[in-house]
C-alpha cells in the first residue's frame, strides 16, 4: 500500500530524513518511534504533502501511485489521513461544515454522489458517540477553543468519518491522560480493518499497549536503525533511546 | 488650492442650472447652498497634502469633469435579493417616490418634502453634516438637485428594510438621503450604489435618531470598478437611541466613504461596521468618526478588509470622547487581510480622550491566510482554491454577521465569494 524508498529530505539545507525505507501492507500497523529531533514528524509531513521540505532523493508511491507528485488534497482523496500532532484552528469555519466539503471532496473523486445535509448529520452522529465528544462540536469552529484532548479526539473522529485506506498518526498521544489516550485508542481500533493501513507515530511505548504494532521502526537520525515485531517497543521502555549512539548492537546486547 | 480655482467655473455653472432648476426652494436653503459652494471653492477637491487624505489623493478629479460632464453612466444590475422586501425606492433619473411602507413612516423625495414642510425640514436637511470643514459634503450640499426624505413619526416602526438604490443618471450622482427617526421609532434603511461606466458620484446621507429611536442603515458601494465614489454617512444621536452602520464597499476604482455619529444624548450605542474586498487598482478608504459628547454611551466599530492585487485599504477611525463623557465604553477593530503580496493596507485609529472614566480599546491587524490552516483543509481533501475561498469567507464572516438584513447578509456573502478567486497556492 504504502512504500518509502530510500527517501532524502531536507529543510533549508539541513538533511533531516537520510534514506528512510519503509513498507506498510494493507491491514497492518506500523510503529514509528524515536527520540526528539530524529525526523518522525518530517515523516509524516512528507507524507501529507506539507510544503517547505525539499526532497532530495528516493520515493513513496502509495496504492501504486507516485505520492510525491501529488497535491495534499489529491493524497487525501486517495485515501490517504493524517492525524496532526497539532491540529490547527480555523476560526469561522464551522466542523460540520468543513468536514462535510472535505467528505464531499473525497466522495467526488471517487465517484459517489455527496452526502446531502441530513444524511451527512447522520453519519457525523454515528461517528461522534463511541470517541466521547460532545456533537455540539459540530456547530464550533474547527478546532478554535478545543483543549488539547479534544483536539486529538477530533482527529480521530476525522478519521472515522473520511474512512481513509492509510492513516498516519503523529504524536496522537502527546498531550493525552490516561483516560483519553483509551478513548482514543479505542477509536483508532475500531477503525482497524483488513483492507486499512496505519502507521503510529509516538515517542512513547505507552499508546502502543492500546494500539498494539504489527511492525515497530526506531528513527533515529534520519534514517531507521532498528525493526522488529512490537517487544522492540517494550524494549525501548525499558532502555530509553540512549543505545542508538553505541548502535544497534548495543541494544542487540541490551535484550539478551 | 491653486487647482481648484482654476476649475471653479464648471462647478459654478453646475450651480446656476440647478439654482435655477430648484428656483422654489426656500430660502434657508438657497442660503445653506451658497455657503456650501462657497466652501467648497475654498476648500477644494482634496489631495494628499491633506492630512485626512493622505493617502486618498483626489486631484484627478478636481476639474469636475466626470461629476459635471455628461452623464457618463449605465444601469447596473439591481441587487435583487431586495425585491419585494418594503419599499424599492429608485432614486435614479426620476424621483417620482412617494409611499408608506408603514403607518407614521413616510418615503418622499426632497423636492416633495420641501413643498409640504411646515419648518421641520430645517432643523436637519443639510444641517447634520456639517460641510464647513469638509469639501465633498460641501459639494454634495451645493449641487444636490433632488433626494430622499425619510420620515419616521414618533412611535412609528418599520422593521421592513426601505432600499434606495442609487443607479445612473446626474440626480444619483449627487445622491442626498436625510433619515429622520422620531422618538422611539425604528427605520431601517439600505442604500445601494452601482451604476456602470466612468463617472464619479459624491453622495450624502444625514441620519437623526431622536430619543430612543433606533436607524439600523446598510451602504452597499458596488460601483463600476473604474467610477470614483465618495460617501458621507453623519448621524446625530439623542439620549437612548441607537444607530448601526454597515458600510460594504466592494467597488469604485477610488472610493473614500467618512462615517460618523455624534452620540449628544446619555445611553446612546451606535454600531459602525464594514466590509471592503477590492483587488486590482482598486483604493478603498474609510474614515470613521465617533463623538462621544455625552456620558454612557457605548460605540462598537468592526471593520475588515480583503485586499487582492495591487489594491490599497485605508482605515482611520477616529473616537473623541469628551470631558463630560465620563463611562464610555468604545471598542475599535480593523482587521485586514491581504491576498497578495502587492496589496496594501494603512490602518491608525485615533482616539482624543478628554475623560478619565472610560473604557477604549482599539486594535488593528494585517495579515495573510493562514499556510498552516490551508495546508489542514487541502490535507483533509479540500482543494486549494476552496480551501483559500473558505479561509477568506471565514475571515469576513464576522463582519458579515453584522449586517441586519439577513438576505442582504447572504447576498454580500455570495458578492464576496464571486469577487475571489484567490490563486492556487
Amino acid at each position: 500500500m504504502l512504500q518509502v524508498n530510500s527517501l532524502r529530505v531536507s529543510v533549508d539545507g539541513k538533511q533531516i530524513l537520510s534514506g528512510v525505507d519503509l513498507d506498510v501492507q494493507p491491514g497492518t500497523v506500523h510503529a514509528v518511534m524515536g527520540p526528539n529531533g530524529s525526523g518522525k514528524s518530517t515523516l509524516a509531513s512528507v507524507l501529507a504533502g506539507r510544503e517547505g521540505y525539499s526532497i532530495d532523493a528516493g520515493s513513496v508511491t502509495f496504492k501504486g501511485q507516485d505520492l510525491l507528485e501529488m497535491a495534499p488534497e489529491v493524497r487525501a482523496r486517495e485515501g490517504l489521513f493524517l492525524a496532526f500532532q497539532y491540529p490547527v484552528e480555523v476560526p469561522g469555519v464551522t466542523m460540520m461544515y468543513f468536514l462535510r466539503e472535505a467528505l464531499n471532496a473525497i466522495r467526488r473523486h471517487r465517484g459517489l454522489e455527496e452526502m446531502a445535509a441530513g444524511d451527512f448529520l447522520r453519519f457525523a452522529r454515528q461517528k461522534i458517540g463511541p470517541l466521547g465528544i460532545d456533537p455540539g462540536m459540530l456547530k464550533r469552529a474547527v478546532n478554535e477553543g478545543f483543549s488539547g484532548g479534544e483536539k486529538k479526539r477530533c482527529e480521530v473522529f476525522q478519521m472515522a468519518m473520511l474512512e481513509p485506506s492509510l492513516a498516519i498518526l503523529d504524536e496522537t498521544d502527546s498531550g493525552l491522560d490516561i483516560d483519553a489516550l483509551k478513548v482514543v485508542s479505542k477509536g483508532v481500533n475500531g477503525l482497524r480493518r483488513a483492507d486499512r493501513g496505519f502507521v503510529v507515530i509516538t515517542h512513547y511505548q505507552r499508546l502502543l499497549e492500546y494500539i498494539v504494532p504489527d511492525r515497530v521502526h526506531v528513527l533515529a537520525d534520519g534514517r531507521i536503525v532498528e525493526s522488529g515485531d512490537r517487544t522492540l517497543a517494550l524494549d525501548l521502555e525499558r532502555h530509553g533511546y540512549g543505545w542508538i549512539a553505541e548502535g544497534p548492537a548495543s541494544l542487540a546486547a541490551a535484550r539478551l | 488650492m491653486a487647482a481648484v480655482i482654476q476649475h471653479a467655473s464648471p462647478y459654478l455653472e453646475r450651480f446656476g442650472a440647478r439654482a435655477a432648476v430648484s428656483g422654489t426652494e426656500p430660502r434657508w436653503l438657497s442660503e445653506r447652498r451658497e455657503l456650501a459652494l462657497e466652501r467648497f471653492l475654498r476648500l477644494g477637491v482634496p489631495t494628499s497634502r491633506d492630512e485626512e487624505y493622505k493617502y486618498t489623493d483626489l486631484r484627478r478629479l478636481s476639474d469636475g469633469r466626470l461629476l459635471l460632464g455628461p452623464v457618463s453612466m449605465g444601469n447596473a444590475r439591481e441587487p435583487a435579493h431586495l425585491s419585494g422586501q418594503a419599499v424599492a425606492a429608485r432614486a435614479g433619473d426620476g424621483m417620482a417616490l412617494a409611499s408608506e411602507p408603514r403607518a407614521g413612516v413616510s418615503v418622499r423625495s426632497i423636492s416633495e418634502a420641501l413643498a409640504n414642510d411646515d419648518g421641520w425640514l430645517r432643523a436637519h436637511l443639510a444641517s447634520i453634516a456639517g460641510f464647513e470643514g469638509h469639501a465633498l459634503c460641501a459639494l454634495n450640499t451645493a449641487l444636490f438637485e433632488d433626494g430622499v426624505v425619510i420620515r419616521a413619526q414618533r412611535g412609528a416602526d418599520c422593521p421592513e428594510p426601505i432600499h434606495l438604490a442609487f443607479g445612473a443618471g446626474n440626480l444619483a450622482r449627487h445622491a442626498r438621503v436625510l433619515i429622520v427617526a422620531e422618538r422611539g421609532s425604528r427605520v431601517r434603511v439600505v442604500e445601494t450604489y452601482a451604476s456602470r461606466g466612468t463617472y464619479w458620484r459624491n453622495a450624502v446621507t444625514e441620519i437623526h435618531a431622536g430619543e430612543n429611536a433606533r436607524v439600523d442603515h446598510v451602504r452597499a458601494q458596488l460601483e463600476s470598478e473604474d467610477a470614483f465614489h465618495t460617501g458621507v454617512v453623519q448621524a446625530e444621536q439623542r439620549r437612548d437611541s441607537r444607530v448601526t452602520s454597515f458600510s460594504l464597499s466592494f467597488g469604485a476604482l477610488v472610493a473614500r466613504n467618512d462615517i460618523g455619529t455624534r452620540l449628544g444624548g446619555t445611553g446612546c450605542d451606535c454600531a459602525l461596521d464594514g466590509l471592503y474586498a477590492v483587488r486590482g487598482r482598486q483604493l478603498v478608504d474609510h474614515h470613521t468618526g465617533i463623538d462621544h459628547a455625552m456620558p454612557h454611551c457605548h460605540s462598537h466599530q468592526l471593520y475588515k478588509g480583503v485586499l487582492d492585487g495591487r489594491a490599497r485599504g485605508v482605515f482611520n477611525g477616529k473616537i473623541f470622547v469628551r470631558q463630560d463623557a465620563q463611562k464610555t465604553d468604545a471598542v475599535q477593530s480593523n482587521k485586514n487581510l491581504l491576498l497578495s503580496d502587492s496589496a496594501e493596507v494603512n490602518t491608525k485609529p485615533q482616539l482624543e480622550i478628554d475623560a478619565n472614566d472610560v473604557k477604549c480599546t482599539h486594535g488593528a491587524t494585517v495579515g495573510q491566510l493562514d499556510a498552516d490552516a490551508e495546508f489542514y483543509l487541502r490535507s483533509r481533501g479540500i482543494g486549494a482554491r476552496e480551501a483559500r475561498h473558505l479561509l477568506t469567507y471565514a475571515f469576513a464572516a464576522d463582519a458579515l454577521d453584522r449586517v441586519c438584513v439577513p438576505s442582504l447578509r447572504d447576498h454580500f456573502e455570495a458578492l464576496l465569494m464571486a469577487r475571489f478567486t484567490p490563486g492556487v497556492g
